[in-house]
């Protein structure tokens, strides 16, 4: 086990309003959620002495403004202008969860004492995956002549790979989606909190890249979400009960890159991140109360279910049926709605959720009894990295 | 079945690790990356040996027989250039040659329905100008 679980704890936790189109600059929505996430902790802004972000935004052939379309420790703390501040990161080789995960890492090391992780995420105007020009060059001369453009396809591969090698149908995923849309009532922060979807509504929405429909698709929006992370014996001190983190673990499977559709390195990527987890935490699937899996594409919750070991490959979409998956079932899933009810926000809002249910403040979505938090908080192959909280230290 | 004749497509750019592919392409051969220490090929090329870290790599004929990975049908229309094409089925093909690299393509001359995953492909070659010719896929035996 892992000599420093339990010693980083998140505290308060911020949301933006979160829109479909950019109304305000994206630096707003940073702002908004930041001060929050400072606030219910019980904290002052000036308290504020570490920063970290993955400021990327995943539209193809928009240009990248700071403040604008993405917001970067440099345009956050020329807003902020911190006079405490003693550390700040942008990762490159993981998403967000890298992010937080640096942030405990100093925390640690004790080069800062109240870290802010904020994740802002920009619409463009226009065609999301607006690819440019009329050449393909680099690793897309593979890929671009064909009509591959942007991830949903990459995704649509190997989701359809994994339907048809296991002999199942994506009319199963129906409970998934439906079961998060449900859940994202109880979450007023979503973009589609407020409106209900129906299993009529899944199967007669058009296809975008089969096997994936719409509904499979989060959409993308305008907000950011962020929170504070403390040592434990600090954030004790602070208004919210804490959430402990128990383990984390990061992707160690790589690909190179324009190769896609492989189904393994998906499996691989997400099992190399969830073992380092279940190694530092000491827990299992088994002693999971509640799970956040990333959804930016319905598919991603497959891979990770099966290759964190929730169960067997290839048994995921019958794993997932008969309430097993609702919020008094045996394994609550994405119990805030998941990016596709909350929108296109990446992968905090899943750790910010895997910490409110730890520390027993998801209110009306309020798993019950839940001590063990599992959190898998990007695509497995991308960038992927787990971490588990807890409501009780050990 | 996809009317393809509309259908605007990127030209791809060979640089100086891919043009032995684009220039084989133009002959109307397929031809990958082969490490010249463990005899693995690869593709999209890379710089080293996927395999062995090799970096003495060059460019072998393969045949263009090979297997469905892995296919998407497209329906959404963001990409102008492609959208009087669609529905259109984009495949990942991973040849007999040349197991674990995956080639992308659309399958032409069926239905798009027609692509499933195992399903048998062969290359055939599409003239995108005088310079670059395309591989591309047909279900085999056709």
């Amino acid at each position: 086990m892992w000599d420093n679980r339990c010693k980083i704890a998140v505290s308060g936790v911020g949301f933006s309003k979160v829109t479909r189109s950019a109304d305000i600059p994206l630096a707003a929505h940073a702002l908004e959620a930041v001060r929050g996430a400072v606030a219910d902790s019980g904290l002052e802004m000036d308290d504020i002495d570490g920063l970290a972000t993955y400021p990327e935004l995943p539209a193809t052939g928009h240009a990248e403004v700071d403040g604008i379309s993405v917001v970067s420790v440099n345009c956050m703390m020329a807003m902020l202008k911190l006079p405490s501040l003693t550390w700040h990161i942008q990762v490159g080789s993981s998403n967000i969860g890298g992010a937080f995960q640096q942030a405990a890492n100093a925390l640690l090391a004790g080069v800062c004492k109240y870290a802010v992780v904020w994740r802002a995420m920009h619409n463009p105007r226009g065609t999301y995956q607006n690819l440019p020009g009329n050449m393909a060059a680099g690793s897309g001369q593979f890929t671009g002549p064909y009509g591959f453009g942007g991830p949903g396809q990459g995704h649509a591969v190997a989701y359809a790979r994994w339907l048809e090698t296991n002999g199942q149908t994506r009319d199963k995923m129906a409970t998934l989606v439906l079961n998060q849309r449900k859940n994202t009532q109880h979450n007023p922060h979503a973009y589609f909190h407020g409106t209900e979807l129906t299993r009529e509504d899944y199967f007669a929405s058009r296809m975008v890249a089969y096997p994936f429909c719409l509904f499979d698709c989060d959409i993308p929006v305008q907000g950011a979400v962020a929170l504070v992370l403390t040592l434990a014996d600090r954030a004790r001190d602070l208004k919210p009960t804490p959430a402990y983190l128990a383990g984390y673990g990061q992707r160690l499977h790589f690909e190179t890159a324009g190769r896609i559709g492989s189904l393994s390195n998906y499996m691989e990527g997400g099992s190399s991140s969830a073992k380092l987890t279940w190694e530092r935490s000491g827990f299992t699937p088994k002693d999971v109360d509640v799970a956040q899996i990333y959804d930016g594409f319905s598919a991603s919750v497959i891979y990770g279910l099966e290759s964190y070991g929730f169960c067997k490959e290839g048994e995921a979409l019958d794993f997932i049926q008969d309430g097993r998956i609702a919020l008094d079932g045996e394994l609550p899933l994405n119990t805030f709605g998941g990016s596709l009810g909350t929108g296109r926000i990446h992968g905090l809002w899943h750790i910010i959720e895997g910490a409110l249910q730890a520390s027993g403040r998801a209110g009306s979505r309020q798993v019950k009894d839940a001590n063990v938090s599992f959190v898998g908080a990007s695509a497995p192959i991308v960038t992927g990295t787990t971490f588990i909280f807890v409501r009780d230290p050990y | 079945m996809s009317d393809w004749s509309k259908v605007t497509r990127p030209i791809p750019v060979p640089d100086e690790y891919t043009k032995p592919f684009w220039d084989a392409a133009k002959r109307h051969s397929l031809e990958m990356q082969r490490c010249q220490t463990c005899g693995h090929f690869q593709h999209p090329p890379y710089a080293t040996c996927t395999q062995c870290i090799g970096v003495d790599l060059k460019f072998e004929p393969v045949r263009g027989q090979g297997k469905i990975y892995a296919y998407t049908v497209m329906y959404h229309t963001g990409d102008k250039r492609f959208a009087s094409a669609v529905p259109y089925a984009s495949i990942i093909v991973e040849l007999d040659d040349a197991p674990g690299a995956f080639m992308a393509g659309n399958l032409l001359g069926s239905e798009y329905t027609e692509a499933k995953v195992g399903r048998r492909v062969e290359v055939i070659f599409e003239k995108l100008n005088e310079d670059i010719v395309l591989p591309q896929f047909k279900l085999a035996g056709e």
